[in-house]
Formats: C-alpha cells, structure tokens, sequence
C-alpha cells in the first residue's frame, strides 16, 4: 500500500509543479523604463496580394487604406514591398498629404519594386543590387543632433531558400558596411522559413538555407521584431525588422493584424525604439 | 528489495538485447562518424566556400562537440527508445512467457516490490545507455574530429531561435545534464512499456505496441494539421531534454516539462501497479 500511497503523491507533486511552473510570468524584453531618449518608429509592410490572385502586387485602389494606416501610427520610416512601380508610391505619397518623402528600388529582375518612405525632408535615397534584384534604402537624421539612420527596404525571393540566402547574404554585407556611427535597420519581407515543424515537404534543404541565412542576419543586427508573432497568412513570421543589437532599446515591436485590405496577405510590423 | 534489486540487475545484465543495444548504439556512432566526415568534406570544401560563407563561416564549427550533438539529437527519439521499450517491455511479460512469473509471485515477495524493483533496473539501463551514448560520441568526437566550442545555429536542429555558442567546457556540463533529463525523458516510455508489459502476455507484444504509441504520437507530432493538438502529446513534453542545450537554460519551461513527464511516468506506474496487484497469474 505505501507503495501505491507514494507513487500517488509523486504523480501529484509532479502535476503541481508543472501548474507552478506555468503560472510563473516569461521575462519581456519590453520591460524596461520609459525614459531613456528620442523614439524612432518604423513600418515595414508588404502590401501585395496572395499568390492566388492574377496580381499578386499592390493594388492602387488599397492605396488610400494604406496610407490610412501609415498615418495613424505615425511612423518616422517605413519600408513597402511589392509596388508596381514609382507610380503607385507617388499616389501613395499624395494620400500622406506631403508628410512623406520616397522613392522606389529599380525594378532589376523582378516584376515588383521595393520602397521606403520618410519624415525627414532631408533624407537621402541609395538603391544597391542583390542577388539581381535592387534593395533601396533611406538616409536620414531624427533630430540633427543624432546620428545618421540608414533604413533599408528589402524583399528576398518566396520560392527559393537558395536564393534568399544570397540575397539576404548581400543584403546585410551592404549593411553592415555602413559608418560606425550611422544607425542602420534592415526591413522587409524575407521569406524565411524557420521552423522545422512547419514545412510540409521535409526532403529539400530549405530550412537550412534559410536558418543560414536568418542567423547570418543575426551574427551583425538583432531582430527586433521577434516577439511580434506571425506578420503573414498561416501563421507565418515572414516580415523582419533587423537593427544594431545594442545602440537602440526596443520599445514596442506590433503586428498590426487589422490593417490588411483587400486579399493582402501580410500584416505591417511596426518596431519602436529609443536611441 | 535489495536482494530483488540485484537478481533483476544480473538478470538485465546477462540478457542478450542488453549487449545488443549497446553494439547497435556503437554501430550508429560509426555510421554517424562516416556521414559527419563526408558532409563536412562536402560542405566546407573549397567548391562551395563562396556559398557557403553566408553562414557557417566559422572553420571550428565542425568539431566534436557537433559531430555529438547531431549523433545524440538523431538518435533519441528514434533509436534509444527502441531499446527502452524492448527491455521494458520484457520485464513482467518476458518472465510470464518464460514461466517464472508465477514462481517469483508465490515467493514471501509483494508484487509492487517486484515491479517498481524492475522499473529501478530498466531506470538504470536507461541511464547506463544514455551515457554510454554520450560518453562514446564525445571519446569518438574528440579522437576523430577534434574540440572546440559548441556552436548553435536557428533552424538546422530546431533547438534555438538564434545563434549561439557554448563553450567548450561548459558545453561538456551540458552533455552531462543531459545525461540526466534524456533519462528521465526516456522513463515516460519506460513506464508505458513497463504497463504494457503487465497488461499483456507476450513481450514482443508489449515493446510494439509502446513503439507503435510513441511513434504515432512521435509522427502525428510532426503534421501541421495536428498542430493544435500538440500540447497533449507526452512526446511533445518528452522534447524537454534538449533544453539544456540552449546558451540559456529556458528553466520554467524546462521544470515545467520535466514535470509533466514525472507525472507521466508515475501516473503510468500507479496504474500498472494497481493492475499487476489484481491480476490473475495463470500461465
């Protein structure tokens, strides 16, 4: 019987420590005090359509919702994925009322463009190529007294972890090499798969290229948005936003999952941090 | 309990399936050696350095304590349990089939003592193996790959969510607690085959059929329609050893998982206790 007795409580004690364990609060990131200097914020978004549709890019009538968005959330960046072209960005900036300036990446290999947007009326804009296509990116200060902002726009293949990997390779390359003193955020729809759980089809070597490619971000940025949840459809956390890992505090980091429109099939992560 | 605890170990000892597992871990560690050599020479060969500078630049990356982890990480939830659950599972069943069942019952010897001292030794194979295990990926490690320190990649074994390092000392500590919760990991299959072993007659029996559970479980665990179902499935907690792995300890997740596999395993062991108490012996 005392056999049966301890066998009982150990069964029990182990049920108690678990719900113990459980109910003990994770540790956040977001934790730390409020003041602690000037806030910047910054929108990455792909604003195209799912793959079933005829066109999978923007749309020019979810333009207005877009910039709806854009302007409730106030963010002093943000990078856009899957434009048609420098027409739908200059519709775009005329439905931000001249609040924004922009500019898009050439089109390169691709039948879609990237774009990014900024406060600043002094920003600077650079496009460089990667794996074929064009990144672009925005230079800008958030008061003069602070260093330089570099913003970086970037939209690495869907359908080939190979050349993600690549991309993404030169993507941060060009990064990195940045001044020192400049702060420099890489946003955009990278496509990786991280998770092993999540591939259906377990024989090709996409996980890895892209665990390669992800971890290569990460030997030089952090990623910010990491604690965000899924950014895309199916539960997919496809969208990052990568910055220095220790010159900015992260404040906030949002999907926000209300402002899809029409058959978009990814959310905009919004990032804030204190610099 | 003593005296029953040291006829059960010569009893596990002089088996044949316990020399055999120990062969086919040592067969696995030559079979992983050989694929580890030719995928490194493949991979960090001259031809595919521009690819493959994107991530895993460091020339130390594969060392031993890799060339261990990959082994250790491959081989438990395929191949270590399989020789759990046959030595659990022979433990009541192995001695009915046998005829010694019923002759060790009309000993002056409760029937809990004799089960709970058979789950002790099967508890202690587990450990015995699991170390066996790791200490002989280390030894092969070292000798034919060479040391450095632990490097963890995103993805590749879905075992952190960033890059990571441990070093090389500090990764031998962690080899050695995971001595220790892939043992206890390893017992919740134990345990069911263990209550198997009492429910049914035949001990092949009782070892597939706690196979043909976990691997169910182990697969169905792998399918993303079943994702919602995940948290119920004792292998997901089983997944626990591997925490200690990680540059950080994740201990509440770690404590919490470990205690649901203790409940497990005692749970099962109640039940099969209770069971074996009761039941008839007729063979």
């Amino acid at each position: 019987m005392w056999a049966k007795i301890l066998l009982t409580v150990l069964c029990l004690s182990m049920i108690g420590i678990a719900a113990h364990f459980n109910s003990l609060r994770e540790r956040s990131l977001l934790a730390a005090g409020a003041h602690d200097g000037p806030r910047l914020r910054l929108m990455t978004w792909n604003i195209g359509y799912a793959e079933l549709e005829d066109d999978s890019r923007a749309h020019t009538k979810d333009l207005q919702a877009v910039a709806e968005t854009i302007l409730s959330n106030d963010p002093d960046a943000i990078a856009l994925q899957e434009l048609t072209g420098a027409e739908q960005l200059k519709i775009l900036l005329g439905y931000l009322h001249g609040r924004y300036r922009g500019a898009v990446a050439p089109p390169g290999n691709s039948d879609r463009v990237d774009a990014v947007l900024v406060k600043d009326r002094d920003a600077g804009f650079e496009s460089f190529p990667a794996d074929g296509k064009f990144a672009i990116a925005a230079s800008f200060h958030l008061r003069p007294e602070l260093p330089k902002v570099v913003f970086v726009s970037a939209h690495a293949d869907a359908f080939s972890a190979a050349r993600r990997r690549v991309f993404t390779g030169e993507v941060v390359d060009w990064a990195r090499n940045r001044p020192h003193q400049s702060i420099v955020l890489i946003a955009g729809d990278f496509n990786f798969e991280l998770n092993p759980k999540n591939e259906s089809h377990l024989y090709t070597d996409n996980v890895k290229n892209d665990s390669e490619a992800y971890s290569y971000a990460l030997k030089y940025f952090r990623d910010l948005g990491r604690d965000a949840g899924y950014t895309a459809v199916n539960d997919r956390r496809i969208d990052y936003l990568f910055g220095p890992s220790e010159a900015v505090l992260l404040r906030r980091a949002e999907v926000l999952r209300g402002a899809g429109v029409g058959q978009m099939d990814h959310w905009p992560l919004l990032i804030e941090v204190a610099l | 309990m003593f005296t029953l605890l040291k006829l059960e170990v010569l009893k596990l000892i002089r088996s044949r399936s316990f020399l055999l597992s120990f062969i086919a871990l040592t067969t696995f560690v030559a079979l992983m050696l050989w694929g580890f050599y030719s995928y490194a020479e493949r991979k960090a060969g001259e031809q595919v350095t521009s690819q493959f500078k994107y991530t895993y630049e460091s020339k130390s990356y594969f060392n031993g304590l890799t060339f261990a982890l990959y082994s250790v990480m491959f081989s438990f939830s395929l191949l270590i349990p399989i020789f759990v659950a046959m030595t659990a599972g022979s433990q009541i069943a192995g001695e009915r089939q046998a005829g010694t069942l019923r002759m060790i019952c009309v000993r002056p010897v409760s029937r809990v003592s004799l089960l709970l001292s058979k789950f002790l030794v099967v508890a202690f194979y587990t450990y015995l193996l699991v170390a066996f295990f790791i200490g002989l990926n280390l030894l092969v490690g070292l000798l034919f790959v060479g040391w450095g320190d632990l490097q963890l990649y995103p993805g590749a074994l879905n075992l952190v969510d960033e890059p990571g390092k441990l070093l090389r000392d500090e990764a031998l500590w962690r080899f050695a607690y995971a001595s220790v919760s892939g043992t206890w990991a390893l017992l919740v299959i134990a345990a069911i085959a263990i209550l198997f072993s009492v429910l049914f007659d035949n001990p092949a029996t009782a070892t597939v059929a706690t196979l043909a559970l976990y691997l169910v479980f182990h697969i169905v665990d792998r399918v993303e329609f079943f994702e919602h179902l995940r948290p119920y499935f004792f292998t997901t907690d089983m997944d626990f050893w591997r925490d200690v792995f990680k540059p950080e300890i994740p201990w509440q997740s770690f404590g919490r998982y470990g205690s649901i596999c203790g409940a497990y395993i005692f749970g099962i062991l109640l039940l099969a206790v209770a069971i074996f108490d009761r039941k008839d012996i007729t063979s």
